[in-house]
């Protein structure tokens, strides 16, 4: 699974950061930085995350051949 | 339909309260459910379900602001031109640029550096009242709490904060006779903030200060910048969503609370479930009741076939009450959790832009009130206002004990 943010719709509103703290960060200029793409066991706090955010600024590729 | 039929963007019908139990039913029966109106109203698809208000907010591509604006009401074509140059009323990518102009200025690091300004402006406005047996719950403490904040955001002299309390009442209460010398008057309200707002950026040009108007009007980092109308139409935004919004969450807020006073005592001895409670009020107010969209194209909502040019208005309120996504959803319950209420919008381009703003003055109101003014009774019957778009409290009189 790949997590894909939409830079110019993302608004720093910290929803996926507070899901996902081990993936997603925003820093001290609330740029939103992905940490790592997630594993098994962080997938579904990711869903979450992606359903949580309000400017539906991100994404998930899931690949066919992945385990999980 | 068993219950009488309500017309649903008859103002005469919020001034008496929010149909709720016409709107079960129509969640239950007829979820995207056709209202007809007079010309020249072109009738519109009621969108009454949490799921169907989510999907067509996300997706602006289908569903625009723009074509005919967000707004219920449909307007001649000029004043449909002018409603365009506010944010509310674009689509993306018009949209997307304007607002990445202002956002940076919203999200929760920046809107955290007011908690210790907005908490001063709470205490400020409990003094004030401290003294006095009886006060209008609506004027003098949730009335002045935006108005105060947007005031120290854009430097506004304190002096000049009831021209934003009459500015504000003029455009949003377009439907009661009491705010409106004639039906013109948002009109001429709109040009005294545009002539307002002009000085206000011609003063920072002169004399640049660090803060929003400042950063407005000058280039960003990709040397883009609002223009005149953009800034002025941006102020008359914060005057009616900054505002009139907050107000009336909070009213109606405290309302709910003296009618459900077992509530108000939870909070007065649990002070950590502020943060919950604030997220009831805007799920059991919604202070905005209704969007408009317009389809661009033939879509299907809700098992609903919807053809291009159809119009269909987002009922928050509704939406906040659907029995598929939150319990009881006609208890107020403070202790709700998760509450996730769509007040600030379904999401997507138009997601509020003042929620965390709104959310802090909320908490930091609701807490300061409960520390140092338990006991608050009603005095009178709270009178609403005369809108299909904002829920409103024009007066609520109140005893402190």
């Amino acid at each position: 699974m790949r997590v894909i943010v939409d830079y110019d719709a993302c608004e720093a509103n910290g929803l996926c950061e507070g899901y996902a703290p081990d993936v997603f960060q925003l820093d001290d200029e609330d740029q939103l930085h992905v940490l790592a793409q997630p594993g098994v066991d962080a997938a579904e706090r990711v869903r979450q995350a992606v359903r949580a955010c309000p400017k539906v600024a991100l994404s998930l590729a899931e690949f066919a051949d992945e385990a999980g | 339909m068993s219950t009488a039929s309500v017309t649903l963007h008859d103002p005469d019908v919020y001034e008496q309260g929010v149909p709720h139990a016409f709107f079960a039913e129509l969640r239950r029966i007829e979820p995207v459910y056709w209202q007809p109106e007079d010309p020249p109203g072109r009738g519109f698809w009621a969108v009454t379900r949490y799921d169907d208000v989510v999907a067509v907010s996300r997706d602006a591509q289908t569903f625009s602001s723009y074509a005919g604006t967000a707004m219920l009401s449909d307007f001649d074509d000029d004043v449909v031109e002018l409603q365009r140059a506010m944010m509310v009323n674009m689509d993306p990518p018009d949209h997307t640029r304007l607002r990445n102009l202002v956002n940076r200025g919203f999200t929760p690091r920046m809107v955290g550096k007011l908690e210790q300004g907005i908490r001063d402006i709470c205490h400020g406005l409990v003094d004030e009242i401290a003294e006095r047996r009886q006060v209008d719950f609506v004027h003098d403490i949730a009335a002045q709490l935006p108005l105060a904040v947007i005031a120290e955001l854009m430097g506004v002299p304190d002096t000049d904060r009831e021209k934003l309390y009459d500015w504000s009442n003029r455009m949003i209460g377009f439907d009661d006779p009491e705010f409106q010398v004639e039906g013109s008057d948002g009109a001429v309200a709109a040009s005294e903030i545009f002539a307002y707002a002009n000085e206000l950026a011609d003063r920072r040009r002169a004399e640049p200060r660090d803060d929003i108007v400042t950063k407005l009007i000058q280039p960003d980092a990709n040397g883009d910048v609002l223009q005149d109308l953009e800034f002025n139409m941006f102020f008359v935004l914060l005057i009616v969503a900054g505002n009139e919004t907050t107000r009336n969450a909070a009213s109606g807020g405290m309302l709910a609370f003296l009618e459900h006073p077992e509530q108000w005592r939870k909070l007065r001895e649990n002070r950590e479930l502020v943060p919950t409670a604030v997220e009831e009020v805007l799920r059991w107010v919604s202070p905005v009741m209704d969007f408009r969209r317009t389809a661009t194209r033939d879509a299907v909502i809700g098992g609903q076939d919807i053809a291009e040019g159809d119009k269909l208005v987002l009922f928050y309120p509704s939406a906040n009450r659907d029995e598929d996504v939150f319990d009881n959803p006609d208890v107020f319950d403070i202790t709700r959790d998760p509450n996730p209420h769509i007040s600030f919008g379904g999401g997507g381009p138009h997601f509020c832009l003042g929620a965390h703003l709104a959310r802090l003055e909320l908490r930091t109101l609701f807490e300061t009130l409960a520390d140092r003014v338990p006991d608050l009774r009603l005095a009178g019957p709270a009178r609403r206002l005369r809108s299909n778009f904002i829920n409103g409290i024009k007066e609520m009189p109140v005893r402190l004990w």
